[in-house]
């Protein structure tokens, strides 16, 4: 049986940068309601989340594609166990084996977003399904 | 959703304080405020982590970034008063070791 869960949330936004702020507005507001969630969960959860957003949109479509077109969907989910992200975008396909990601050098002054996203959570897949990017992001929450 | 203060002290010292958070869309701004004060002399810089509640890879990007125009511009640029959460994401990343975090603004260019 699969665990029911105690919260679920959907968000839905154009992939655009400005879309960061309202995706973190509304996983805020939604963890509020939920106050059994640790700090350092919602901590890694929200970094994860955030740098995989920042990724779809700094990637996921070409510079000139027209910004009605570009939609990005974020399902959010609680249990007892763990929290959940799945998202899906319209876009490119992603090229990247996260298998393979590393944190790049000090001096470096990007490409550290996927590299902290694997850092952060328990679980970050990638898959392409049907013409559209889909990622899941699990953080496995701790006792207590 | 995110505010900066910037200021220059009385020893030429360039302060700034982003308030609320800093992902793709401020740090941006950032990086422009970092190389702006570059550009205007005050080459030593703090950024005042205090009120900072989130911090992304691409703000580790424009404090390296600045970081880099700072010193080759013969000064430095030294972080102050992460939180918690956001000081996670420079261990994470191994920057904790490039910006060590300072206790307070004042005195982050003792030696």
């Amino acid at each position: 049986m699969p665990e029911s869960p105690v919260a679920v949330e959907r968000i839905e936004a154009p992939v655009e940068p400005e879309s960061l702020d309202l995706v973190q507005d509304r996983l805020e507001s939604w963890l509020a309601d939920h106050d059994g969630v640790s700090v350092t969960d919602r901590t890694r959860f929200e970094m994860a989340l955030v740098e995989i957003v920042a990724n779809v949109v700094e990637h996921a479509f070409a510079l000139d594609a027209d910004v009605r077109g570009r939609l990005l969907t974020v399902e959010l989910r609680l249990t007892r166990e763990l929290l959940e992200a799945r998202l899906s975008d319209n876009g490119l396909p992603a090229a990247l084996d996260l298998g393979a990601v590393t944190m790049p050098d000090e001096d470096a002054t990007s490409g550290r977003g996927l590299a902290l996203a694997v850092a952060a959570v328990d679980e970050l897949t990638y898959d392409r399904v049907d013409g559209c990017n889909h990622w899941r992001l699990v953080c496995r929450r701790a006792a207590g | 959703m995110i505010e900066f203060d910037v200021t220059t002290t009385a020893d030429g010292i360039g302060v700034v304080v982003p308030r609320g958070r800093l992902n793709m869309v401020a740090a941006r701004q950032l990086r422009e405020t970092l190389t702006g004060l570059v550009e205007g002399g005050s080459t030593r810089i703090v950024v005042d982590l205090a009120e900072t509640t989130f911090l992304d890879s691409s703000a580790l990007g424009a404090l390296v970034a600045g970081l880099k125009t700072a010193r080759q511009s013969g000064g430095d640029l030294r972080i102050a008063r992460p939180t918690e959460s956001v000081m996670t994401v420079f261990r994470l990343t191994n920057l904790d070791t490039v910006l060590r975090p300072r206790d307070d603004v004042e005195s982050a260019f003792d030696a």
